[in-house]
Formats: C-alpha cells, structure tokens, sequence
C-alpha cells in the first residue's frame, strides 16, 4: 500500500529504463548487520569531494553513487524543474566523451545507470561489473569536470521532460493533487513547487541558466560518492585520486535561508478532474530529517500506514471499506518538510465521510496514543525494512550516502537502532498531539465536481 | 576474481567481448516428497532473513469464463484459512515486520513469505496452513469483490496500467492468454466464495506445486521442519492441459488497430507487435539479444529515435512476454497527442532498419557485454533466489538456464542475427493499440490499418 512518487519503472514491463526520474525517496535504518562501522572506508580528495567504500563481493558487480546536494530547493521561480533537468543533461555529452556517448560508452561495457532529484538531491547511480570500473570513473570524472551544454541536445532534452511531466499526470491523478497541495501547503519555501517544474518554466529555462547551475552546484566539494561491491578500497583510491582529485573545486552554494512562516489556520484545495471517485490528501508540517523529533514521527507514520494492520488500513480499507487505497510518506529532508496522508474513495463514498473518517482516526492516536504492541510492531518493521535494503549493493550505497548527507554523519546509521528503541509511546502521542492539528493542516481534494458547502 | 593492472586496462571502447565476474547458481536441494511436492532449498547467508516462495498453477489461463476468478483466489487465500482467521494471519506477519503475499498473474499464483530467521516456528505454520487448508470466509470474500470493481475503475485512469489487457485481448483473442488477469466489473461480480474453492481444490494440490525456501538456516535442519507440515497425503493428479493454451496465434488479418476512447487524454499510449515465443524456445537468448538493442536498454534504437534523437517522449522499448505455450512481441511509448503520428511512424522505421541493415558486429559486442555485465544483480538477493527457484518449476527448467547463460550470448553472432531477425520479429500483420483521443487522431491512424474502437469506460477489453 506503500505510495512512492516518481517511481523508479526500470524493470517494470511497460516502462523502459526510465533513467533521469524525480523521486522523492524514503528510507529506513537500523545499523547492517553484519557490517561494522569500521567496515566502511572514507577518505576527502585535495578538493574537497568525500568517498566512501564497502568493500562486498557477494556479486562480482559494484553500485557507484554520486550524490550531489541540490534538488529543487535551490532553485526559484523562472527556474524551477531545473535541477531535475540538469540530471539529464548530465547525460548529453562533455568534453571527452561527447553527446550520447556517456550511456553507449557504459552499456557497452556491461554497466547501465540512472539518476533521480528530489527536492534536497540530485543522485546519479552507476551499476556494473567490477573489471570495468575504470571506464566508470573516466566516464564520470569527464562530466564533472567538463560539461558540455549541446543545443540541439538541451531542445530534445526539453520535449524528454515535458512528455516525462505529461506522463505523470496522464497515468496519475494524485500527481495533480499532490503539487496543489504541496503548492498550498508552502506558499514561502522552495518545497512548495513540483520538482519536476511548472510547464512554463521548463519551456523557457535557457542556456545561460543551466550553465550557471552547473558551476553553482557541481563541484566535487558538493558531492559525496559511495562505491559499494567487489572492489578493493586501495583501487578505489588510486581511481579517485586519478580521475577526480584534478577536477578543481567550486564555491561553497549559497545556503537556503527562508523558513516557511508557521501556518496558522487550515488551508483546503479542490482540483478539477474527472475521475470514477475521489482523491484525498493532507499535509501537515513536520520536522526534517536528523532533528530531535524524527525517529518518533518515523514511527508515528508506520502506525498509521505500514501493513494491513495499521491504523489507516485497517479501519478505512478493510473494516469500514470507504476508500480502495490509503497511505502516507514523509520523505527525508533538509528542512522543515510535510508529512501527507492520501487516500482514494471507494465507489459511492462521499469525500465528507472520508475524510471525516480519516480525521477521526488521527484523532484517536492523537487522544489516546498507541499501544506498547503498537510500539514493538513498527520497531520490528524498521528492523526487517532494513534487512532488505542492505540486501543489495545498491541498497547499502544509497544509506551510507543519504545518512550521511540527511543526518550528517553516516555514522548516525549505526546509532539509529537505538535511536528507534529510545521512543517511547508516550513521545509518539506527543508528536501527534503537536502536528496533527487542524491549524496545522493542508487538506485537499480532487473530483469530478465540486460540491456546494 | 581477476584485477587488471590499473595501467594496462584497455577500456575506452570496449570492443571485444568481456568475461566478466560469472554469475552461477548456488547450490541447493530439489527433491520431492511423496505427496507429490516439491521441494527447493537454498542457503543464503548474507542477512538474517527467510525467503519462502510457493507455486501453483492458478493463473488467469484457467480462469474459463469468469475472468478474474484465478487472481481473487490467489489473493483470498489470506483472507483465513481453516486454524488462522484473516486478523491473526494479519496480525501475526505484520507484528514480526515479516510480509506475506499472495498473488496469480497470467499463468501462476504464487504466495511468498519473508521473515527473520528467528521467527520461522511462528510463520511457517500460519504459511503452510494458508496453502493447504482453505475457508474462503464470504463476508470478506465480498468485501474484497466490492474494493476490486472499485480498483478497475480507478485502473482507467491510467491508460499504461491498462493497454496490456487490451493488447493481449487483441493479440491472443480467444486463447486463453489473452485473459486478463485482474478480469471485468462484470466477471468479479458474478464470483461466488463457491467458485473460489472450487478453483483452489483443482489448481493448488500440493502434487502440482512447489515450494522455494532460500536463506539464512542449515539445510538439513530445515528440511525436517519444512517437511512435518506437509505430511504424506495420497498424491492428487493434474488437471488436464486445456487444448487452447497450446494454440498458436493466427493473425491473418493484416495490420489492425485497436483504438482506445479516453476524452481527457493529453496523450497518446501506445502498443505495437504481435506474436511472441513460448519460454521453451530453443533461441530464447538470442532474441533477448536482439531485443536489448531493439527496446531493451536506455541507448536501444526505439528509445534512441523516440527519445534521445527526438524527444518526443520519455521512453520506448520493446519486449517478448513469453509464456509456457505462447508469447507476444510488442514496442511500447506514448506521446503527446499531437505527435502521434511521428512517433509511431519512427517506430515502424526502427523495426524496418532491423529487417533491412541486421546488426553490426560492435552493437552485438555492446549488446552481450550489457547482458553479461546487468546479469548477477538480477539474483542478488535471496527472495529473487526464491523467484528463480520457483520458476524453474514452474518452466521445467534446469541450471542450465543460468550457468550457461554467458556461454549462450557469447555464441551469437552478427549472422545468426539476421536469422533470428526474419524468424521472429514481427513485419507484417501487425497489431496496432492506442489510447487516447480518438477524434484527434483517428483519421491519421487508419493508414496503419483496419481501425476498431473502443471506449476507455466500456467494461472489458
């Protein structure tokens, strides 16, 4: 029931390797298991870029990430979506290896990728078999150092993301309501537009501005890379040091200073679609990730949401059977940020009935807390959420590079099963109590027609 | 594993095929017990987690009239079975963070577990129960049926969720390939708890199934506890194979479009192809080849010309859904409404430039190299382990299918291609599905051929 935005549909069957997506990702941690702290290798290159290494020779393959701090939280209106669009410029050519080498270069070496940005990140994920690392780094460190803005590229890339925005909305009518409810939810902070950008902006960004951007945010000060897989951490080495230790340094970005105004009073939308029943939204503003009050609106949001048996599910979908699909996301973030709960109405369901039953079971957690099994069952669940993310090298690369970046030490993912076990059910009734309010709240709605109040 | 000496790699462009790290698979233990199950375990001992997978031949094939039927049996398997009620079996999973799903595609349905290893004595039983022993409680089976017709509607808004099921319909027609799996408003209504039990007492006898366990445990350990739940029942024997199912595609009609009404379309879905291989074909890794440079990867030349040389839109590819008897081929995009027409005109130029130039020598190496090199992640963990265990049931297949894998793409060459290419890559009565606005585009489209309509709302495909 889980609902992920912007999806990665590499391997779904109607999708072809759709690279260069938006996704707003959520993560869950607990140390790894078998891996101890001291088994994760770090070193900072002369200009300033850090590399982790985890050496893991399950496959003979290795998950290289590069993870770049900007997302659509640094950009402004004129040129909002553009961070989304400089992801896949960085695919279109640069000194060495021009326009449409860099993936015909990788996949004739046995190596495929993709990238996502977010509102706080923009990633690029490289996979591939460990003897032909080399090339990797060659392929990476040419765009880095030397990107190359090819017109006729940035024209076709541009019909690329407006059909990738069509496409979207098209397929999925929560989209539409996402980004008005997110849009209304902020009216001051850069969350407040979609990241893949308003259609306008994306037809009339120039040259000049993707330029711009690319000396702004692309330096190796503003990048962290995670090498996980069959590799030795002296190689990985001797490859950074050769490849990107040259790449000069940039200045440190401006840093994002507007804070979103507390909101004080509900906010209610209503988007125009014609849909068979409808959509329901709410956004309440929370803390971001790595502050004092994370671990426990973590949980808070798996209570609610994760499983058959959580609140939500349990009571709207299956016990009182008004709406066919319900969840929440809280997404990691840099700043204050939102947490959503969603829901489509079953047939003949009113959206008053809905939401009220909605409310009501927030309102329940809110009065009279969760229950000591509660507690233990969402505990259990991070534990096992883990165990599967670490499964893969991909998985291990992106923690050792999310935590480092959203709680400012990777370190913080070794401490977490503690942070996790150190809530209480009492703190969880308190973060409840202090966001989910009604002034707290963004509540909208999407419909075929709007019903007169 | 090998490492090259940093100053002797020759790497730029990777002309000459590679061997890389080899991917092969784990030991395990296949036996059967003498009720006719059959039983796979593997050891995978990277995380503390279980992975149990189980499949039956319960998929929409079987479904005979009532479209549906095999996919709300797979997921009413959870809904209690004869010790455990639908709440305990909820209950008992999700507080252990453990999952449980059950599930029928087009040929099979599968139900999969995974949970800590320390808690098998707690699951297994609830697991083995579900398979065995079922109650099928009405008041949820309705329940659910309610929420279903629901989904289906709200499926419509999604032209890409739903262009397959018009597109097997159009491609198969009658053979029962064509069925789709999440069935019509119409035929979930008409499912009774009745038909649901009788669907699982033919289709789920443990003689016609198999179950996969991969993961963090000793083998001969959990053999003795995998094998007390399934005691020595007589063997019941297999429905037979309906005739249908082994039934070639017959398309003599010439190209044919299937042309899908959605009014508030910005644009166009759409599915181009016609008939596949089964899984048993002989060549199956060379047309996946082929395929990776047609529609298989981000450079493939659907997703160079519709994409990156045109942008006309997000993405294009192409595949072969093979089945145990049949298959079909299709390319897939979609656009906005307004290019329609050149995107599905570039479409037709690709799978004509395959036909007429074949492939070259460098684009083959690339090819193999990507397969090669994308092949071990897809069996990394130990549920695609479970996965693969049960599919080689499933398709009778054996080790081969993976050892030899890298042996069987090295063996491809540029003029086994062309062979491959005229043999199995559809150039002629082709089946055309599009969705969108049909007043918009309908008089560009018909030079494609004969044109049939349909309304995205209209129940069934």
């Amino acid at each position: 029931m889980q609902f992920v935005f912007y999806n990665n549909l590499k391997n779904n069957f109607l999708e072809i390797a759709m690279k260069k997506i938006i996704f707003l990702f959520l993560i869950t941690i607990v140390a790894f298991p078998q891996t101890k702290v001291e088994d994760i290798k770090s070193f900072t290159l002369g200009n300033g870029m850090k590399v982790f290494v985890l050496e893991d020779n399950s496959i003979p393959n290795v998950a290289m990430y590069f993870l770049y701090k900007v997302g659509s939280r640094n950009e402004y209106p004129g040129i909002t979506g553009i961070s989304h669009f400089f992801e896949h410029m960085m695919f279109n050519g640069a000194k060495k290896y021009g326009p449409k080498e860099f993936d015909r270069v990788m996949e004739a070496n046995g190596g495929s990728n993709n990238a996502y940005t977010s509102q706080n990140l923009t990633v690029y994920q490289d996979w591939f078999p460990n003897q032909t690392m080399e090339v990797m780094f060659d392929l990476e460190a040419d765009r880095i150092a030397n990107l190359n803005f090819d017109s006729t590229m940035i024209e076709s890339e541009r019909g690329v993301i407006l059909s990738e925005r069509s496409t979207s909305l098209e397929n999925d009518p929560m989209e539409e309501l996402w980004d008005a409810v997110q849009g209304a939810a902020f009216f001051a902070h850069p969350y407040r537009w979609p990241v893949i950008g308003y259609e306008s902006d994306i037809k009339n960004w120039t040259k000049k501005d993707l330029e711009n951007y690319f000396h702004m945010y692309y330096a190796p000060n503003n990048c962290v890379v995670v090498v996980v897989g069959d590799v030795k951490i002296d190689w990985v080495k001797t490859l950074a040091e050769k490849y990107f230790a040259t790449i000069s340094s940039g200045q440190k970005p401006r840093d994002i200073h507007t804070v979103e105004p507390e909101q004080k009073g509900e906010k209610r939308v209503f988007v125009k679609r014609d849909v068979p029943s409808p959509y329901l939204l709410f956004a309440y503003h929370v803390p971001q990730s790595g502050s004092e009050e994370y671990y426990s609106l973590d949980l808070l949001e798996s209570i609610l949401s994760s499983g058959r048996t959580s609140r939500l599910y349990k009571s709207i979908v299956d016990d009182k059977q008004l709406a066919i699909d319900i969840g929440t996301y809280y997404g990691q973030a840099f700043d204050p940020t939102i947490m959503m709960i969603y829901a489509i109405a079953n047939q003949e369901v009113n959206e008053t009935d809905l939401e009220k039953a909605i409310l009501d079971e927030i309102g329940r957690v809110v009065k009279e807390g969760i229950t000591e099994d509660e507690l233990q069952k969402v505990k259990n669940q991070k534990l096992m959420s883990f165990y599967r993310t670490i499964e893969t090298i991909s998985g291990k690369a992106n923690t050792i590079g999310t935590y480092e970046l959203f709680f400012g030490d990777y370190k913080k993912l070794f401490s977490a099963p503690e942070d996790y076990n150190k809530v209480t059910r009492e703190d969880i009734k308190q973060v409840a109590q202090k966001y989910f309010i009604q002034d707290n709240r963004t509540v909208g709605l999407l419909n075929a027609e709007e019903v007169e109040q | 594993m090998k490492k090259l000496s940093l100053f002797t790699i020759a790497f730029f462009l990777l002309l000459y095929s590679s061997g890389f790290g080899q991917f092969q698979l784990p030991e395990y233990e296949k036996y059967t017990l003498p009720n006719g199950l059959t039983l796979y375990l593997m050891e995978q001992h990277e995380v503390p987690l279980v992975y149990v997978n189980a499949i039956f031949p319960g998929g929409a094939v079987w479904d005979g009239e009532q479209n549906g039927l095999a996919a709300l049996t797979a997921e009413a398997l959870l809904f209690g079975s004869k010790n455990y009620t639908k709440d305990q079996i909820e209950q008992n999973f999700d507080f252990l963070g453990a999952s449980i799903s059950a599930n029928a595609g087009t040929e099979a349905a599968e139900v999969s577990i995974s949970f800590k290893k320390d808690d098998f004595e707690k699951l297994f039983p609830i697991f083995a129960d579900v398979i065995k022993n079922q109650s099928f409680p009405q008041v949820e089976v309705e329940k659910r049926k309610q929420r279903w017709i629901a989904e289906l509607e709200q499926d419509r808004e999604s032209p890409r969720r739903v262009i397959r099921n018009y597109f097997n319909k159009f491609v198969f027609g009658d053979i029962p390939y064509g069925n789709p799996v999440e069935g019509t408003k119409k035929s979930i209504e008409g499912i009774t708890s009745d038909e649901l039990r009788g669907f699982f007492n033919l289709h789920y006898p443990l003689s016609l199934g198999c179950i996969a366990v991969v993961g963090d445990f000793n083998t001969e350990e959990m053999k003795a506890k995998v094998e007390s739940f399934f005691p020595s029942t007589p063997k019941v024997d297999v429905p037979l194979l309906p005739r249908e199912l082994t039934k070639e595609v017959d398309l003599p009609f010439g190209n044919r479009v299937m042309l899908v009404n959605k009014d508030d379309s910005r644009e166009t879905t759409f599915m181009i192809g016609g008939k596949g291989v089964a899984w048993n074909n002989p060549d199956i890794v060379q047309i996946d080849i082929l395929n990776t440079i047609l529609g298989g990867r981000f450079t493939s030349w659907l997703n160079t010309e519709l994409r990156i040389n045109s942008g006309l839109t997000y993405g294009a590819r192409s595949g072969f859904p093979h089945y145990k008897y049949n298959g079909t081929f299709y390319a897939y995009s979609f656009t906005g409404t307004e290019n329609t027409v050149d995107a599905i005109d570039l479409t037709l130029q690709v799978f004509d430039r395959l036909h007429k130039e074949g492939i070259n020598q460098e684009t083959l190496t690339s090819a193999k190299n990507y397969m090669k090199g994308q092949f071990p992640p897809d069996y990394e963990t130990s549920g695609a382990l479970a996965d693969l265990l049960t599919t080689m049931f499933f398709y009778g297949l054996d080790e081969s299918y993976i050892n030899d894998f890298e042996k069987n793409v090295d063996a491809m060459t540029v003029e086994k291609a062309k062979e491959i290419i005229a043999k199995y890559f559809p150039r002629e009565d082709l089946q055309f599905v599009l969705i969108g606005r049909a007043d918009e585009i309908r008089d560009k489209v018909t030079k494609y051929g004969k044109i049939t309509e349909k309304s995205i709302d209209e129940d069934g495909y």
